[in-house]
């Protein structure tokens, strides 16, 4: 195995692939520069992502059990709402967690440059740095963790104010009366579950029959009856045929199943993300880009040019932070000689609206395409004590087996919570459990993660909690 | 069909090793007769039949581990209490299918079966397509490319995959002709001669498929067997290890295809999930394992790390002793990271068939090499004479050229050199043809192409075909044929260097002709020293049929023709 430690490492990008990807070339004694045009690293999870819409999902919540502490005798009255000093707060969270990330890149001896890199060659990097001026910079790899943006379709495309997508959503620059999400992805629905909760009117279109396409279909029924009430509506087979500005508002024609026009105060267009490809003078390497965007790579998240890796959003789907922090790190240990591959078992999706949906390995709807034969074994929350106490029986687990082995090959959960629940199903996949095991594992009680035992029981004939009569 | 399980041998034993078996496939055996001797961890026993009638497929090899339950073999016409105990839905499944799975499943490399076993139960019709024999010594190969998928309708002779042999990449022609049903072969897959490639839908005049209701019937052959099972563990009060019959190895399964969502991203075109923990997968790939090959022992087919440090081990001793399998183990080897940093690498394609080839030489054949020297200035002046004539026909009058022709003539004059021995029927086979085989170095490793007739072709034809088979090797663009059929062989090592060397005899061959660097030498001739080019040669021959003093007399026969080219156009 050659000697590593000499190797100066440059990455392209300071999201979580980029910046998990800094720190361990870091820690494996590497000299590494990280690029990025914020002031800290963060990248789009940290400054426009997960991180500001959890902490908005989080005061949604908790304005939505306000109102639902009435049938539990409580009430609290209408919230009054600074909208402000909510920014401020969400602002707060991203300041405090960006600026632990630079405190780690110094501590770690990482050179930070606020910029933008482009390449000269495949291992020349000239940075236009936040102050205009220019530097090249040479390095013996090249890491690209450029991430992706929201995409905009031209039809939708409006130069006003009014029209928003996912980043000014975030920035809340107030609480519009009425809003149309375009798009019933988990951006729309989270983003809308936010505005609704603040009080807005929020209707959310969908070209495609269901929302959340490609998720089971069982699983998002609960989250849809949900939604149901807290938004205005949701139109789905439907698609927005064309978008004027009028003094009001924005002027909305539909077509498909809603054939009408409305106006809204504000838009958002949440209709899918771009991979940020486009990096200036990328011609100079070998580095392929496919038809749909992504750049071209192995399993070692190598590119076609052999010093440059690529990891993230930039690589393809799904476009999570959990999985390019993993192909970030897989990607540093593959230029330190190690053999290594980005070959998960599973990775788990998650959509934080309330009730949440996670999901990780095979899904019921890929089993079926595929004509797999699998056992799908449920246990609906209305059976569980925890679920019961939190007045959310909307819930269920479930477990795809494999009936000649009894594999667990995947875990759907739609309910409170399902995004921390979901971890146990993705290693149960990982370590290849059998759903044996998960019906032989205590789980705590009185928890929610009692569902996923008892769903293995269920699988075996037997769970504690549902009585099946005897044929 | 009647099947004989491992009957419970005793409290706490489940499982021993195969010392000896008793019987064959077309034997008659009766209930009670002793068919195989079995040591556990407390004794060897004798177990007894408990079916009779007359054996049709055995599963089982000796040196095996067998399990409490594992099927021993089956038999035709037969009944017992085997009979008793299989369950309707394992009468229904088709009887190729354990056979066909079994080397897929769960045999580690160095148990895996004799190539070329026969067929096990004879079927109707053609219903599947076996790897077929690709040529001599080569026994598998390296799936490349699969032309084929589920759905495919195929005709014989048309190509279904590209096989990657320890000697060229062929394509393999199929030999039957149908739909394709079930391919049970993946591209990166090593197969073996006889492995089952795909299955048809519906041979020529095979029996009705299996119903569309299988599986579901399977399934329920499952649950009324785990039905059974719990009943046992409480009538007995067992563990579910101890109750569990663990018939065949649990089969991994075969057709998993990973979710959209993570068949997505880019770069991992992933295969089926492993069951492997993280750790597990991680250290395959450090040891340079193909985690989808281990076998695995834990529940489900999961694989442990002792499963993939058993694995990689066996891979490494097989990679020797495969050949002779019963030849003495070789000592193990210490822990070589004790003193320094160390790295494991496979041995693939030509350097383990090399390595098996030249060890199988080595200890079959009594091996003893003859030097001689030969004077070849006279030589050299007609080489340089003839090279532009070789260059017109595409060749280089290279030494080995002339070789050719020196040893094909010292050949038909030395026939015993030009044979070949069978030890078992106490014969030695003489060849009325000349094939010489010349040793290429290549990067893959060394190459033997083989100049056919050598004796009818003139130098500047051997010189042109030597070129030629040259490039090809280098190319890697022999095929198996070009490497086959030869009866003597000669490496030149002269153009890197050395005095003398002592080849390896080329088995079946008995004797290898090494040629090394020529180099000016004081000769003494007519009473002085006069400088002469002087080509030193090596004869190594197989002492079994080849008496020391036939073999000085061949070397220097060989020699003088060196010495004096025009020998060759009045004795060759």
């Amino acid at each position: 195995m050659a000697d590593t430690s000499n190797l100066h490492i440059a990455v392209v990008g300071g999201g979580p692939g980029g910046y998990a990807a800094a720190f361990l070339a870091a820690d494996l004694g590497m000299k590494v520069t990280l690029i990025d045009p914020e002031v800290n690293p963060g990248g789009v999870c940290l400054y426009r992502g997960c991180i500001p819409s959890k902490a908005l999902l989080h005061v949604a919540k908790l304005i939505e059990e306000s109102h639902q502490a009435k049938n539990w005798g409580i009430e609290f009255g209408d919230p009054q709402i600074d909208v402000s000093r909510l920014r401020s707060w969400k602002e707060g969270v991203v300041k405090k967690l960006t600026g632990g990330l630079g405190m780690l890149s110094k501590q770690r001896s990482v050179q930070y440059i606020q910029g933008w890199a482009g390449f000269e060659n495949s291992t020349t990097l000239r940075v236009t740095k936040a102050d205009k001026t220019e530097e090249t910079l040479s390095f013996d790899r090249v890491i690209l963790a450029t991430g992706s943006r929201p995409a905009i379709i031209p039809s939708l495309k409006l130069d006003s104010p009014r029209m928003m997508d996912s980043t000014a959503a975030l920035d809340l620059a107030d609480v519009p009366a009425t809003l149309l999400v375009v798009g019933g992805g988990y951006i729309g629905l989270e983003l809308g579950t936010v505005y609704a909760a603040l009080g807005t009117k929020v209707t959310v279109v969908e070209m495609l029959p269901g929302l959340l396409p490609g998720a089971d279909r069982d699983l998002v029924l609960p989250l849809h009856k949900r939604l149901e009430k807290m938004f205005d509506s949701i139109l789905l087979n439907t698609t927005v045929a064309g978008l004027k500005e009028e003094n009001s508002g924005i002027r909305v024609t539909f077509s498909g199943s809603a054939q009408d026009e409305r106006v809204f105060d504000k838009v958002l267009v949440s209709v899918g993300r771009k991979p940020n490809s486009e990096i200036a003078g990328l011609e100079n390497t070998s580095v392929t880009v496919n038809p749909r965007g992504f750049v071209e790579v192995n399993r070692q998240l190598q590119t076609d040019d052999p010093v440059i890796y690529a990891i993230g959003d930039v690589v393809g789907e799904p476009m999570l932070a959990h999985k390019a922090s993993h192909e970030g790190r897989t990607a540093v240990e593959a230029t330190a000689g190690h053999k290594v591959a980005f070959e998960p078992n599973a990775i788990p999706a998650v959509v934080f609206t309330d009730p949440e949906i996670a999901w990780c390995g095979l899904t019921q709807t890929q089993a079926e395409k595929e004509n797999r034969e699998i056992k799908v074994a449920k246990f609906p929350w209305g059976a569980s004590g925890r679920a019961m106490t939190l007045d959310r029986a909307e819930g269920m687990t479930k477990l795809l087996i494999d009936p000649a082995t009894e594999r667990v090959l995947g875990m759907g959960i739609v309910g409170a919570g399902a995004g921390e629940l979901i971890a146990e199903g993705v290693l149960a996949i990982e370590m290849g459990a059998l759903a044996r095991d998960l019906e032989l594992t205590i789980h705590p009680h009185p928890t929610l993660s009692e569902t996923i035992m008892e769903a293995a029981e269920v699988f075996y004939g037997q769970a504690t909690d549902i009585y099946r009569p005897k044929k | 069909m009647t099947e004989f399980k491992l009957p419970e041998l005793g409290e706490n034993i489940d499982q021993g090793d195969l010392v000896r078996l008793m019987i064959a496939p077309g034997a008659t055996i009766a209930e009670g007769q002793p068919v195989m001797e079995l040591e556990t961890d407390k004794a060897v026993v004798e177990v007894p039949s408990s079916v009779s009638g007359t054996v049709k497929d055995i599963r089982v090899k000796e040196g095996e581990k067998i399990k409490v339950g594992q099927v021993i073999f089956t038999v035709e016409n037969g009944a017992g209490s085997g009979a008793r105990a299989s369950s309707p839905a394992q009468a229904s499944a088709p009887t190729p299918q354990p056979a066909a799975k079994a080397p897929t499943s769960s045999a580690p490399p160095t148990q895996t079966e004799p190539p070329r076993t026969p067929a096990p139960p004879p079927q109707p019709g053609p219903t599947e397509f076996k790897l077929p024999e690709l040529g001599e010594n080569i026994d598998q190969g390296d799936l490349v490319r699969l032309m084929i998928f589920p759905g495919t309708r195929v005709s014989e002779g048309q190509p279904v995959m590209e096989l990657e042999t320890d000697k060229a990449v062929v394509e393999v022609p199929s030999s039957v002709s149908g739909v394709v049903k079930e391919i049970r072969v993946k591209e990166g897959d090593k197969v073996k001669v006889g492995e089952v490639i795909f299955t048809l839908e519906g041979g020529a005049t095979a029996p009705p498929q299996r119903p569309k209701a299988a599986p579901v019937e399977h399934v329920s052959g499952q649950v009324a067997a785990r039905l059974a099972f719990q009943a046992a563990i409480k009538a007995e009060g067992k563990t579910e290890e101890q109750a569990l019959p663990p018939d065949q190895p649990q089969p991994i399964p075969q057709t998993f295809t990973m979710p959209v969502q993570l068949g997505k991203v880019a770069g991992t075109d992933h295969g089926e999930p492993v069951p492997a923990a993280p750790h597990v997968r991680r250290l395959a790939r450090e040891l340079g394992v193909d985690i989808h090959q281990v076998p695995g022992t834990g529940a489900g087919g999961r694989i442990s790390e002792d499963d993939v440090k058993a694995y990689s081990k066996a891979l490494l001793v097989s990679a020797v002793q495969a050949p002779r399998a019963t030849h003495f183990a070789e000592p193990a080897l210490p822990d070589f990271a004790k003193w320094g940093k160390i790295e494991r690498v496979a041995m693939r394609g030509v350097r383990r068939k090399t390595a098996e080839h030249l060890w199988e030489a080595w200890n079959t054949i009594p091996h003893v090499t003859q030097h001689d020297k030969a004077d070849i200035t006279e030589l050299e002046q007609l080489r340089a004479r003839f090279a532009p004539k070789a260059e017109e026909a595409g060749g280089k009058m290279t030494v080995t050229a002339i070789a050719l022709k020196v040893c094909a003539s010292a050949l038909k004059v030395f026939p015993q050199f030009n044979a070949s021995i069978d030890m078992g029927k106490e014969e030695i086979i003489y060849k009325q043809y000349i094939n010489i085989g010349v040793a290429v170095d290549t990067d893959r490793g060394l190459l033997v192409p083989v100049i056919r007739d050598v004796d009818k072709k003139n130098i500047v034809e051997l010189a042109a075909e030597m070129t030629q088979l040259s490039q090809k090797a280098r190319d890697r663009k022999l095929t198996p044929a070009e490497m086959e059929g030869g009866t003597f062989t000669i490496t030149n090592l002269g153009g890197i260097g050395g005095t003398a060397f002592s080849p390896i005899v080329n088995h079946p061959e008995v004797a290898i002709l090494g040629l090394s660097r020529s180099s000016m030498e004081p000769v003494w001739i007519n009473g002085k020293f006069e400088a002469r080019r002087v080509l030193p040669v090596s004869l190594s021959y197989d002492h079994r049929l080849i008496d020391g003093a036939d073999a000085a007399r061949f070397l220097r026969w060989i020699a003088e023709a060196f010495e004096q080219p025009f020998l060759l156009s009045v004795q060759g």
